[in-house]
């Protein structure tokens, strides 16, 4: 039905991007929930019949080949949902979050996707950045976008300690520490009390250049939420890491990890420093964690040990398997449907984890690339050397 | 011709199995040498002990008067020795292009602040690099010339073989290892890589080959010289004439005659 | 400190060892015979703890009150069904997931370990709290001087051992154990000399899986109590111990778990006040000997070709 042949126009994904923009805009406006629950069955639906007519991969491919039109268009389209839900707190909220958890699931997918490296500790180094939010905040006068940065190296840093040592033995190594690891966070956290301890700390809410973000922008005479002012910081930082990430993937250095990953002995017998790549991978990847949990910690105002324990590791390792491993933009549907179905649908809401394994199982059964699996690495698409 | 590489007592023992027992060979500058010997013999195993993928048990192995006995993989690559593998080893999910482009790691940048910032000199690198790829794996077969970003595995098992010699051509080496490039490949097959391999080395004569091969017509017509190995030792060396007249060699290959 | 008080902690110690050496036990099984990591195996010590709970209070409810007819009934029903388990998580995802890369396998095994563990949550009444586990040992106690050793303990730990000492017969002295072995050792070669690789695999998965039910039962007869969460913790301590060893090494297991469990005991007994730091400190020696060592005390029972 869809023309393999021909390069598809820019229309097929507009419309995707569109649909999509209206389905996580109602899901996180309808509170009714039997209302959310058709329109659950009806997106569920939607995508069925969409991948089985072939209209989901000949949009799939529209979007690759159209690639800054589309950037704008997504950037667009987030935009406009921010807009719509400006005075909606908890719709705005869960928007954020959903692009913080995206953040860190793009280091993940460094460490992962590209290099191989395993991280089961990915909540830990989120919440590492929101720790250190917190006590810099409290204590310091740095500017909060300095705290920003500070909460990604302390991620990085803490994360090479933890690898170095291991670097040299197989995978499942990694795997075993970062394991343990990420058990062991919370209850380091909880079982001492120089970080709060189990209550956790307050964190100052997030000020840049003298805008405090924590007060609701007055547009004439309404207020918006004051999350309308974190959800746009989040879509900001997100569009940065989203660009470094694919700029690294679409370079030397996103090659040697990809080398790295599939074969580490052929890969060193041309020269690729295989530990150095590891640790570079490892440390960017947490670094984009640490940013995350910072910022997701100034706007809840609040960081405790029980939001980044195992599970929630777990919960990013999903997102970016079903997404599709290696695929950045497979990350935000899939970040969006694992965190906010399960937000606004009570019924499942006791379920979820039972249910991220049960999809995550299903997609390394039957279709391990993922839902969008990764493509090939172009180095420049848009400028093809002219003699290929 | 002196030595461009040397092994001397060279053992290499796993656990117990002794595949290198006091090797001692020697390879000349410019030469084309052929490595032969039975399965088992050793040869793959001394490539894997000169390019730093297994330590060696004891001995010393001597490259343009370095000791690289105990050099890592990539150290060894730097001093500009490249090969490529038995059992194919490419990575299969990239494409073609990155597969030969991970070969020339040497002559890249590969600095963080340079692939992610500085885009236009790295798109000039790059397109460099597509010239050079391109034109090395057009040697070896015209039509791969327009597929540079297939998929390495969406090619036959021939043109993987192919682009794996162009992987290690790339990065302009001096000692090119090559064990068993024609495995699987028919007798036309077999001689058309012969012929693009030494295209490639009239335009590189201070290029150094040594080449595992099972096929004795392949063997006899590219080599200047051949060491043969049985069970970790060098048998005989001489040229191919001299070395299938060889008793003790005929021994080795057909048995007691 | 005296004596009876230093031995007490030693006997738990062991005790530790022991259960800590029967997950460890399995977990380089199934590296051995597959290359595999599977970290829903504390999980399903868990659900074998559960399954021996259930049929306790279904017996009781029907009336059974032997002590000795329960344990043995809750002991085939855990074992059995764990087996079963243990072959249903082979054969449908694992096996056909063995020609992908390893990390994949192991994520699987580590949703599935996450299924168990919820399931049990949300399905077992009042799962999520902990249960208590009937005390069906007897609690009689040696006293010499300030010694005080429960014979429950007693009891465990010689079970423990022997059955350690049997699976160790079992791997090294019979011709199942012999066709694990050649499995383990090269599987390719293996299918070419007759054994079915397939058949092996189960095995080894049901032999593993059974090891941790009967685990699961010991440690819920030692504390009373079992909780959901148990298997994962303990899952996790089992890895550490058969990874420091040598995975695929099964000397290298149980010598890891005995290790770890000194290593818990050691902080409880030096620094009382540090306990619940115990855990901490244990991982992170076996780090320190995994940079040392990187394949294992002993050593890692697999080789890559080049």
């Amino acid at each position: 039905m869809f023309s393999a042949d021909k390069s598809p126009g820019p229309l097929p994904a507009v419309v995707g991007v569109i649909a999509i923009a209206v389905f996580a805009m109602l899901l996180l406006r309808i509170h009714d929930q039997w209302g959310l629950l058709v329109l659950a069955a009806v997106g569920g639906i939607a995508l069925l019949v969409a991948a089985r007519t072939g209209a989901a991969a000949y949009a799939e491919r529209a979007f690759a080949a159209h690639e800054p039109l589309m950037n704008g268009v997504v950037i667009i389209a987030f935009v406009s949902v921010i807009a719509v839900l400006a005075r909606q707190d908890f719709s705005l909220l869960i928007l954020a979050t959903v692009l913080l958890y995206s953040i860190a699931c793009l280091g993940l997918s460094v460490q992962l996707g590209y290099c191989g490296v395993m991280n089961f500790a990915g909540a830990a180094f989120f919440g590492a950045g929101g720790y250190t939010a917190a006590v810099l905040g409290a204590h310091t006068g740095l500017p909060h976008l300095l705290i920003v940065l500070a909460g990604g190296v302390v991620a990085g840093l803490l994360g090479s300690l933890l690898l170095l040592p291991v670097l040299r033995t197989r995978g499942h190594y990694a795997a075993l520490i970062t394991v343990a690891f990420g058990i062991l966070f919370r209850s380091f956290l909880e079982v001492n009390n120089t970080l709060g301890g189990p209550q956790g700390l307050t964190v100052p809410g997030m000020t840049i250049f003298g805008w405090s973000l924590g007060k609701g922008l007055v547009i004439g005479d309404t207020t918006l939420s004051f999350y309308f002012n974190y959800a746009l910081v989040t879509l900001g930082l997100a569009i940065v890491v989203f660009g470094v990430t694919r700029r690294l993937e679409r370079s030397w250095v996103g090659m040697h990890f990809d080398a790295v990953r599939i074969d580490e002995v052929a890969a060193s017998t041309f020269g690729l420093n295989v530990q150095g790549l590891k640790i570079m991978a490892f440390v960017i990847g947490n670094v984009f964690a640490g940013m995350a949990g910072a910022v997701f910690a100034m706007m809840t105002g609040f960081i405790s040990p029980t939001d980044f324990d195992f599970s929630t590791s777990l919960v990013l390792i999903a997102i970016i398997m079903l997404g599709g491993l290696g695929n950045l933009w497979g990350i935000l549907p899939a970040a969006a449907f694992v965190l906010i179905l399960p937000e606004k649908l009570q019924v499942i809401q006791e379920y979820r984890f039972l249910l991220y394994a049960g999809a995550v199982i299903l997609v390394l059964l039957f279709r391990p690339a993922g839902l969008f699996p990764r493509r090939l690495r172009r180095h420049f698409p848009l400028k093809a050397p002219s003699r290929a | 011709m002196s030595a461009l590489l040397s092994c001397h007592n060279l053992v290499m023992r796993f656990r117990g199995l002794t595949a290198l027992d006091d090797l001692e060979l020697d390879i000349r500058h410019g030469e084309i040498l052929g490595l032969l010997g039975p399965n088992g013999s050793g040869k793959t195993t001394f490539f894997n002990v000169v390019t730093g993928v297994y330590r060696a048990s004891a001995g010393r192995i001597e490259y343009e008067s370095q000791d690289i006995s105990k050099s890592s993989p990539q150290a060894v690559y730097r001093a500009g020795i490249a090969r490529t593998f038995q059992r194919s080893r490419l990575c299969l999910p990239l494409t073609i292009f990155d597969n030969i482009m991970i070969g020339n790691h040497r002559r890249l940048n590969h600095g963080l602040w340079f692939n992610v910032v500085c885009r236009k000199q790295l798109r000039r690198q790059y397109e460099a690099c597509w010239d050079e790829a391109r034109e090395l794996l057009m040697t070896f077969n015209k039509a791969l010339g327009t597929r540079l970003l297939n998929a390495a595995g969406s090619v036959s098992m021939i043109d993987r073989r192919r682009i794996e010699v162009c992987r290690a051509l790339v990065s302009r080496p001096k000692l090119l290892l090559l064990d068993e490039p024609s495995a699987g490949m028919t007798h036309e097959e077999t001689n058309e890589l012969m012929d693009d391999i030494l295209i490639i080395r009239a335009r590189m004569p201070e290029l150094t080959i040594v080449i595992i091969e099972h096929g004795m017509s392949v063997i006899e017509r590219i080599t200047n010289r051949c060491v043969v190995l049985n069970y970790g030792r060098k048998l005989c060396e001489g040229t191919y004439r001299e070395i299938a007249l060889n008793a003790e060699v005929q021994q080795a290959y057909l048995g007691k005659s | 400190m005296d004596i009876g008080f230093l031995a007490q902690y030693v006997l738990s110690g062991v005790m530790l060892g022991v259960v800590y050496a029967m997950v460890a036990v399995g977990f380089t099984l199934y590296f051995g015979v597959l290359d595999v990591i599977n970290f829903s195996h504390g999980d399903v010590l868990t659900a074998g703890a559960f399954v021996s709970l259930a049929t306790y209070l279904a017996l009781r409810a029907a009336g059974v009150d032997s002590p000795v007819l329960v344990l043995a009934i809750m002991l085939v029903a855990a074992i059995g069904s764990m087996a079963v388990l243990g072959v249903v998580i082979a054969k449908f995802f694992v096996l056909p997931l063995r020609y992908a890369p390893p990390f994949i396998t192991l994520l699987i095994t580590l949703m599935i370990g996450i299924a168990i563990r919820e399931s049990i949550r949300l399905f077992y009444p009042s799962g999520s709290n902990p249960q208590s586990f009937p005390h069906l040992l007897p609690k009689t106690a040696y006293h010499w001087g300030n010694l005080i050793v429960r014979q429950d303990t007693l009891i465990l730990i010689v079970t423990g051992l022997v059955v350690i000492a049997l699976v160790n017969l079992f791997i090294n002295h019979t011709r199942a154990g012999l066709a694990i072995r050649a499995v383990a050792q090269d599987g390719e070669t293996a299918k070419v000399m007759g054994i079915n690789f397939e058949w092996i695999v189960l095995l080894a998965f049901a032999l593993g899986s059974a090891l941790a039910a009967l685990a699961g039962v010991m440690n819920g007869l030692y504390y009373n109590e079992i909780n959901f969460g148990t298997g994962l913790m303990l899952g996790i301590i089992g890895f550490c111990a058969a990874v420091v060893g040598g995975l695929g090494n099964i000397y290298g297991a149980i010598l890891g778990g005995f290790l770890f469990a000194l290593l818990q005991t050691i902080v409880v007994i030096a620094v009382p006040s540090l306990s619940a730091y115990k855990d901490v400190f244990a991982f992170g020696v076996i780090i320190l000997l995994m940079v040392i060592k990187p394949t294992g005390m002993i050593g890692e029972v697999s080789a890559e070709r080049v």
